[in-house]
């Protein structure tokens, strides 16, 4: 550190330590001791001009100022410019430089947590190009710091970390199910060769699950199941580390997330797998794929791709067949924000699902300019914003039935449990589907 | 030479001392460190961010916003024509030579910059009044946008009235001891922002789409 930016923030410390918890100090170190040019950047860099209102999904839907992109950044920035900034610490009106006192973290938790997916709509859109989710995620890391995480987000990150998947799924519950589903693959099959291999080694694949599979859709595991088998793939499950989401991701505990993540890491080395396949779950695949080698400081030393790129790589080189004509319905394509907008998978997302099906009708708009679904960045997990969440979903809702579609295809199954839920809740008669389901209903086996 | 030259002149100095400084500051920490495995160029990235990115039909806030945006692009053009002419106008009281422009292109820039400046005023009261954006407003927002809008309004009336110099060169040193104390660095920050980004985008294959082949 430059010796006048350590002088700096060491009046910062010494200032915030006489009036603050320990808690709250971490929650400030994480500003006064950043010397990251990008959250600097992004703390600095907004202008209040308000046009990020209307790409926000909680502005449209619930129309309330609280909402606006620019006013959750500031909550952040605000905090920065009073601890950081001469400007803030000498006049902090001139600037609403504002103290982190009890008010403003129930502020926080209720804008940072419960007001913002973190899909990052509003990053595009922004006329300056300011990384909200970037210094939500920022606001969230200062909540976890504070330990004042939303209770039931936590729980469901104390779940991962104790018994390794995120629903607390016990091994021979999880064995069990697969074992099921193997013997539903064989009768299909009429191959008694057809499995669900576990805990093998030295295999080319080891593939991931988001646990809502072996829990609520097992038949999403069999539809992947019978791909691999099309594919003649030498692939395998973990039975002690398959879980790929990370909710540590949402909470802003990036130990915590470091560790979800150095376990997969050791169980794709534990059993010598050549590549990791990152299953249908948007911040699953985000987690680990863009997220964990900076928690980790340290790049994988083993080859990893999504399962889009590994379906789409399968049908270039022909290693599976397709017959579309199978899916006659109408479709439509749910753009995961971990997928397509932040992961750029767009287009190859198309690509499988247009080899597939005769007719896709897409939403408007689509694509990296797509809606969250409104189940993303922890919402899902955080049941104390239930109501919220729903109504916000609305939003999608009224998307995907203007596009008449009979099918909603999406490779992410938060994205299914939130859809499913908006099925219900707008009667939209539609049915979900993963891009595994898609593809083991047209395929042609030999 | 006048004293309102030197106080201008001395105000161009801080200012411009300052944001050399915030610049090293922002170089100095270097470029981001992401240890992810890139999909896409990030070269390509930063483009895209400053080009395609910023086109008025890629971005909501321009599309769904014309008047404001069309407002908002003419007042930064004001600024910056201001700017320019301020320092063009030092460096020919330094040397001692005559500014000359021709009649019809000094009522041009002066009807240029009174529309610029119409746009920061028209700009100030729309933050008055909505309630949204006042919500998300701050003293510094209204102080820097007044500051601006009077620089341009009082360059206009100097370039149509033939006004003496000292009121224009008095609301851009007001205009210019300001800006490092609030919002108006993202002069800088804005080029830092867009960097970012197109570093985030271009990595992971976003900005530009990354195309996908059957090799691994």
């Amino acid at each position: 550190m430059h010796p006048s930016h350590r002088q700096f923030a060491d009046t910062a410390l010494n200032y915030m330590k006489q009036n603050n918890s320990p808690q709250k100090n971490a929650a400030l170190e994480l500003l006064t001791c950043s010397q990251e040019s990008k959250l600097i950047t992004h703390l600095n860099a907004c202008v209040h001009c308000g046009l990020c209102a209307t790409s926000c999904m909680y502005f449209t839907a619930l129309n309330e100022e609280k909402y606006i992109p620019a006013n959750k950044v500031d909550l952040v920035a605000s905090i920065y410019r009073r601890y950081c900034t001469t400007t803030g610490k000498i006049f902090p009106l001139l600037t609403k430089a504002r103290e982190l006192d009890e008010e403003m973290i129930l502020e926080m938790i209720d804008s940072l947590f419960g007001g913002c997916t973190l899909c990052g709509r509003c990053v595009k859109h922004c006329s300056i190009g300011v990384d909200i989710p970037f210094v939500i995620r920022t606001g969230r890391r200062m909540i976890s710091a504070m330990e004042r995480v939303p209770a039931s987000l936590e729980a469901t990150i104390n779940s991962a970390l104790e018994t390794g998947n995120n629903m607390g799924i016990p091994t021979e519950e999880f064995v069990d199910t697969l074992q099921w589903m193997e013997e539903e693959l064989q009768e299909e099959l009429e191959d008694n060769n057809a499995c669900i291999p576990l805990d093998q080694k030295d295999k080319d694949i080891l593939y991931t699950l988001n646990p809502r599979e072996p829990k609520f859709f097992p038949l999403s595991i069999s539809a992947m199941a019978k791909i691999f088998y099309a594919a003649n793939e030498r692939w395998t499950l973990s039975t002690k580390m398959y879980d790929i989401t990370n909710y540590a991701y949402f909470s802003g505990n990036n130990e915590q997330a470091a560790l979800i993540a150095t376990r997969l890491a050791d169980e794709m080395r534990a059993l010598s797998c050549k590549k990791l396949i990152l299953g249908e779950c948007g911040h699953g695949s985000r987690a680990i794929r863009w997220e964990a080698p900076n928690y980790l400081k340290k790049s994988f030393d083993f080859e990893m791709e999504t399962v889009i790129e590994y379906l789409g790589r399968l049908i270039r080189t022909n290693r599976i067949q397709i017959d579309r004509s199978i899916n006659t319905k109408i479709y439509t394509i749910h753009d995961p924000c971990n997928i397509s907008r932040h992961g750029g998978l767009m287009e190859e997302l198309r690509f499988v699902v247009k080899t597939c099906v005769n007719q896709v009708v897409e939403m408007n708009p689509h694509g990296n300019d797509a809606y969250c679904c409104g189940g993303g960045g922890g919402a899902l997990a955080m049941s104390e914003y239930n109501e919220r969440r729903l109504k916000i979903g609305k939003l999608k809702a009224e998307q995907i039935r203007k596009t008449g579609a009979q099918v909603v295809i999406t490779p992410c199954h938060n994205c299914v449990d939130q859809l499913t839920q908006l099925n219900h809740t707008y009667k939209l008669g539609i049915q979900i589907k993963t891009l595994a389901e898609l593809i083991a209903d047209a395929l042609v086996i030999k | 030479m006048e004293w309102y030259i030197w106080i201008v002149s001395l105000s161009l100095g801080i200012c411009v001392l300052y944001f050399l400084i915030l610049l090293c500051k922002m170089l100095g920490h270097g470029k981001p460190k992401d240890f992810a495995q890139f999909k896409g160029k990030v070269s390509q990235g930063v483009w895209y961010a400053n080009t395609k990115a910023m086109s008025p039909h890629n971005k909501e806030s321009a599309y769904l916003h014309l008047p404001t945006y069309i407002s908002g692009m003419i007042y930064h053009l004001g600024t910056f024509v201001s700017l320019l002419y301020l320092i063009v106008f030092l460096l020919f009281k330094y040397t001692e030579t005559i500014l000359f422009f021709s009649q019809p292109l000094l009522i041009a820039i002066g009807w240029g910059l009174c529309l610029s400046s119409l746009c920061g005023f028209g700009l100030l009261i729309k933050r008055a009044l909505n309630p949204n954006l006042k919500k998300i407003s701050n003293l510094d927002d209204y102080i820097s946008n007044l500051l601006t809008s009077l620089f341009q309004f009082f360059l206009a009336l100097n370039f149509l009235l033939i006004l003496n110099d000292i009121y224009f060169t008095l609301a851009a040193s007001a205009l210019l001891l300001y800006m490092p104390v609030g919002k108006l660095k993202h002069v800088l920050y804005y080029f830092f922002a867009r960097f970012h980004l197109g570093y985030f985008y271009g990595s992971r294959g976003v900005w530009p789409q990354c195309k996908h082949s059957s090799k691994q």
